[in-house]
């Protein structure tokens, strides 16, 4: 049975984003605006943004990140996919 | 449009991420960001903070064994380039070569700094047995031309160790050790994925090397943890203070699907 909630989130179009630049220094200038430091337990993931469970370093996008996304960590050089976990927050796994 | 505009990295390709991110290019304009203006290690500036003796004692001994394992890893990368199974791993692993002797060229200088005349007798008198063992096993699986053994050992277990071991120094450390200790985490972020997404790729094709790789885990942890732990004491860190240490290695065989 269709989930109406789910559906009508993956029906609503995407918030986009416009990425400044975070202070993150670990790869080439034109790509650093996609990634930003994990601030430790404090710190709140925005819709655009998902954290890199390999190097804990927050990845972003210029649009908001939903399951099934496939996102980069250049910084460890990982590629992700984006899930949903059982307590409803997004994940990113490792798809080697 | 600006020169170096991008709209979204996200929408690569994965073989052109990965002929990307395994370049000397990308190399270059990395460490640029974060080494650019710091000779050493560190900016010019940092001022030296004075040390009582026995924080000066237990400075030097982690440092001689911080050489010790950035040399296991010089040595270690570099004798892995005969072995890559293709070029893009043999360009990667020679930014990798660079790197790790950078980490020695810094952390031989802190030591001059901080007053040792002669550090290869002082590294001698300090080293750690296990790291020394830990040296010997990789350098074995190396010269038996094992590639999934030898990345697996050095950058899997290896730098996971350093990784999480400098991480938890530079929190304490002074202010100049801290500067290095941070440059160097950043290159071992590459280092470490390098080794987990290669090998979970090979681990992906050929699930039957699992095995051969857990006994292989099996007998290299002790050596890591008794040198983590030995590291950790000379610090004066206490690991109840610090639990989420070595976790990153954990969770790092986990996802690779190695049984605890």
């Amino acid at each position: 049975m269709n989930d109406p909630l789910k559906q009508l989130s993956e029906d609503t179009p995407r918030q986009r984003f416009v990425l400044a630049e975070t202070g993150f220094n670990e790869v080439p200038k034109k790509y650093r605006k996609f990634y930003r430091r994990w601030q430790g337990s404090g710190d709140t993931l925005a819709l655009n943004e998902v954290l890199c469970p390999v190097c804990r370093v927050v990845i972003r996008s210029s649009r908001e990140i939903r399951p099934g996304d496939r996102v980069y960590c250049m910084p460890c050089m990982s590629r992700l996919v984006v899930i949903r976990s059982a307590t409803g927050h997004l994940e990113a796994r490792v798809a080697y | 449009m600006p020169e170096n505009h991008v709209s979204d990295i996200h929408g690569l390709e994965p073989q052109e991420f990965l002929s990307q991110v395994h370049s000397f290019e990308f190399w270059f304009e990395s460490v640029e960001g974060y080494l650019s203006g710091r000779p050493y290690g560190h900016q010019p500036d940092t001022v030296e903070t004075p040390l009582s003796d026995l924080e000066r004692d237990r400075l030097i001994t982690a440092l001689c064994n911080y050489c010790i394992g950035e040399t296991v890893a010089l040595e270690g990368a570099s004798g892995l380039i005969a072995i890559a199974p293709n070029r893009e791993a043999k360009i990667f692993l020679a930014t990798q070569v660079a790197d790790e002797g950078r980490h020695l060229e810094v952390l031989l200088r802190r030591l001059t700094d901080l007053g040792v005349t002669d550090p290869e007798t002082e590294i001698e008198k300090h080293a750690n047995r296990s790291l020394l063992t830990f040296r010997h096993r990789l350098r074995e699986l190396v010269e038996g031309r094992d590639w999934e053994a030898s990345i697996f050992a050095q950058n899997v277990i290896l730098e996971a160790m350093e990784f999480s071991v400098f991480q938890t120094h530079a929190e304490v450390a002074d202010p100049i050790t801290r500067e290095i200790l941070e440059g160097i985490v950043k290159d071992e972020r590459r280092h470490m994925g390098f080794g987990e997404n290669d090998l979970g790729r090979r681990l992906a094709l050929t699930p039957h090397i699992r095995d051969r790789l857990n006994v292989l885990r099996r007998s290299l942890d002790p050596l890591v943890l008794e040198t983590f732990e030995d590291t950790l004491s000379q610090l004066g860190i206490s690991r109840s203070e610090h639990p989420g240490l070595g976790r990153r290695y954990l969770e790092t065989v986990e996802r690779l699907g190695f049984a605890s």
